[in-house]
């Protein structure tokens, strides 16, 4: 790490009295190596080679049930991730994350079945809609200081989905009601991203998990990634160093949306299906959050940890208990949480963090 | 004499039944060090954050640089140039001191590498660079107030305004303190210092304005200002300010 440099000339850090503060810090400040930046470019090897990795399972394991429940906990890893993206650094509670994967997943089947738009533009076009509707959410609610970002997240997310249950059609466009939408068998099709086997679904949700991740890693040491954390650490601190706290959160917000909606996409593709309860339902936006938060939000590995300890957790509730307790896995989720904020408050990545500082990797605050 | 640096022309604010402040005017010159003095609530705070753009002024126009910043919200203050560090510390406690350090750094350039250099220096400046790398909750309370001041620079301010520096400090970490202020200035940033320790304003500023009940009452040299009726009578009472007379 790189504290003191005593033989190293220091420029001026204030400006001189006849030069206007934008000029004082100089076009060309003198690139050097850095203990910072090297540790970043680690990270972001990890992130692509452990993509590739993962990529390779399928060549190896042909098992249709273990590819499904990877791919089922990668996509929690994914969510959780955009989750992370705005409510782990900016420190706002989201409970409503599920209408964004809503808007994604709707947009990306009726997209589809109306006009015969292919899913890999439907997914991006219904992320850039979530992320209009994460605007109308966070537009009003991120001036105010409190808890009423939460507040209204869960609601228009409960508002959304009891519409949507309720109602068949809407301007002529079939939203079929509590029954939901199936996307309409088109074979083994590349285009309509639609396949007989398990690995092409695995190696979408590997790539978009590995561009989520590299977006955390982006923005870990972005300027908006500094910004949302002084906005978490003091919002008043953080107005008087230039940042209007609305703003950056709602940028942020909105990327976290688009990646959201993306995966509510690839969610309707993956099962052929989408309903309300499942995919705009508070459920989904608990786990969004619980696998974040336990994991440890604010950090780039934190959701990924989270979800691969807490959804294969879940189906294994939910499978050896056969339906006879429903909802006993957030029982489970409940106990570990409350265990996890009071041994581990910084979530489940804070000792491996430790341990890999020790190591020498120098990348104790990733 | 040239332009002022910050101008306040007849700002005044109004808490309800409580005129905070009335009709407040003074000037700041550029290198200057100006210390606000004035009893408890006589609405030294609520002017300096009307100055600041924390809150916002009822009538009147605080000109910095010759341009209105009176209806500016506190990010666009500190875009414009003024930086302000708070009574009570705000750090962002779970960041380094460099990434409390560079967060200021964002609103003058894009280049993150950069920032950090500066970040890294204004540490050394603080002398804390053997700190650089800790996180903020394990500082001391004094450490924290120096990073506090080291937050407000890392904005480039031309104007730095300063609420109650040496609180809370020991004598030693007060001289300290005034030492870091003056060398601050030395390097051209002006500064408004609202202060209630008498050593501190003594030892820093060449001239003090006096508020009372929102007024300004009085506008001189630390020396001539202190023995001046108006102020001993705001600080000591009617009877202290008669007996002398």
């Amino acid at each position: 790490m790189t504290t003191a440099h005593p033989g190293r000339p220091r420029r001026p850090f204030v400006p001189l009295p006849d030069e206007t503060p934008t000029l004082s810090l100089g076009a060309a400040a003198p690139r050097r190596p850095h203990g910072a930046r090297a540790a970043g470019a680690a990270v972001l090897g990890a992130i692509l080679l452990g993509g590739l990795a993962a990529a390779a399972l399928p060549l190896v394991v042909q098992d249709a049930y273990f590819l499904h429940s990877c791919i089922v906990v990668l996509f929690f890893a994914y969510m959780a991730t955009a989750w992370n993206f705005v409510c782990g650094y900016v420190g706002q509670l989201s409970i409503g994350h599920a209408m964004f994967a809503g808007v994604g997943g709707y947009a990306t089947v009726l997209l589809f079945t109306g006009l015969g738009l292919s899913p890999w533009l439907g997914m991006p076009v219904g992320g850039l809609l979530a992320a209009l509707l994460s605007v109308v959410v966070g537009y009003p609610t991120f001036r105010l200081r409190g808890p009423y970002f939460a507040l209204t997240t869960i609601a228009f997310a409960e508002m959304i989905r009891i519409w949507v249950e309720n109602t068949d059609s809407v301007l002529g466009i079939p939203l079929n009601g509590a029954a939901g939408l199936t996307v309409p068998l088109r074979g083994e099709s590349l285009a309509a991203l639609q396949f007989n086997g398990k690995a092409p679904y695995y190696w979408v949700i590997v790539a978009l998990l590995v561009g989520a991740l590299a977006a955390t890693w982006w923005l870990e040491r972005s300027k908006l990634g500094f910004y949302l954390k002084a906005i978490r650490g003091d919002r008043d601190a953080a107005e008087s160093l230039g940042i209007s706290p609305a703003r950056y959160q709602l940028v942020a917000l909105a990327i976290s949306a688009f990646m959201t909606g993306i995966g509510g996409g690839f969610y309707a593709q993956f099962f052929r299906y989408v309903n309300a309860e499942r995919l705009i339902g508070v459920d989904l936006s608990i786990d969004m959050a619980l696998m974040s938060i336990i994991g440890g939000q604010g950090t780039v590995f934190g959701p990924l940890l989270g979800a691969v300890l807490l959804a294969p957790l879940a189906e294994i509730t939910r499978g050896s208990l056969g339906g006879s307790l429903l909802g006993l896995h957030i029982v489970v989720y409940g106990i570990i949480l409350m265990l996890a904020v009071l041994y581990l408050p910084k979530g489940l990545i804070a000792p491996l963090r430790a341990v890999l500082a020790r190591a020498g990797l120098g990348g104790g605050r990733r | 004499m040239s332009a002022p640096l910050l101008e306040v022309r007849g700002i005044s604010k109004r808490f309800g039944g409580l005129q905070a402040v009335r009709d407040l005017s003074f000037r700041l010159e550029p290198g200057e060090i100006l210390a606000l003095l004035g009893p408890n609530g006589a609405g030294k705070t609520t002017a300096f954050n009307m100055i600041a753009g924390y809150t916002r002024a009822d009538s009147g126009e605080i000109l910095f640089r010759g341009r209105n910043i009176a209806r500016l919200r506190p990010w666009d203050i500190c875009r414009a140039g003024i930086a302000r560090t708070f009574q009570l510390s705000k750090p962002f406690a779970d960041l380094t001191v460099v990434e409390n350090l560079m967060v200021g750094g964002f609103a003058r350039s894009r280049d993150a590498h950069a920032i950090r250099d500066r970040a890294e220096a204004i540490a050394d400046f603080l002398g804390m660079g053997r700190q650089a790398q800790t996180e903020v909750q394990h500082l001391t309370a004094f450490d924290r107030r120096k990073l506090e001041l080291g937050r407000a620079l890392s904005t480039e301010p031309t104007l730095l305004l300063m609420d109650e520096v040496v609180a809370g400090a020991t004598p030693a970490e007060g001289q300290e303190m005034v030492a870091l202020v003056r060398r601050i200035r030395d390097r051209g940033v002006t500064i408004l210092i609202v202060e209630h320790v008498m050593k501190v304003i003594m030892a820093l500023s060449e001239r003090v304005i006096v508020m009372e009940s929102g007024r300004l009452i009085a506008d001189g040299a630390p020396r001539d200002v202190v023995t001046q009726p108006e102020v001993l009578k705001a600080y000591f009472g009617e009877h202290y300010a008669a007996a002398r007379a």
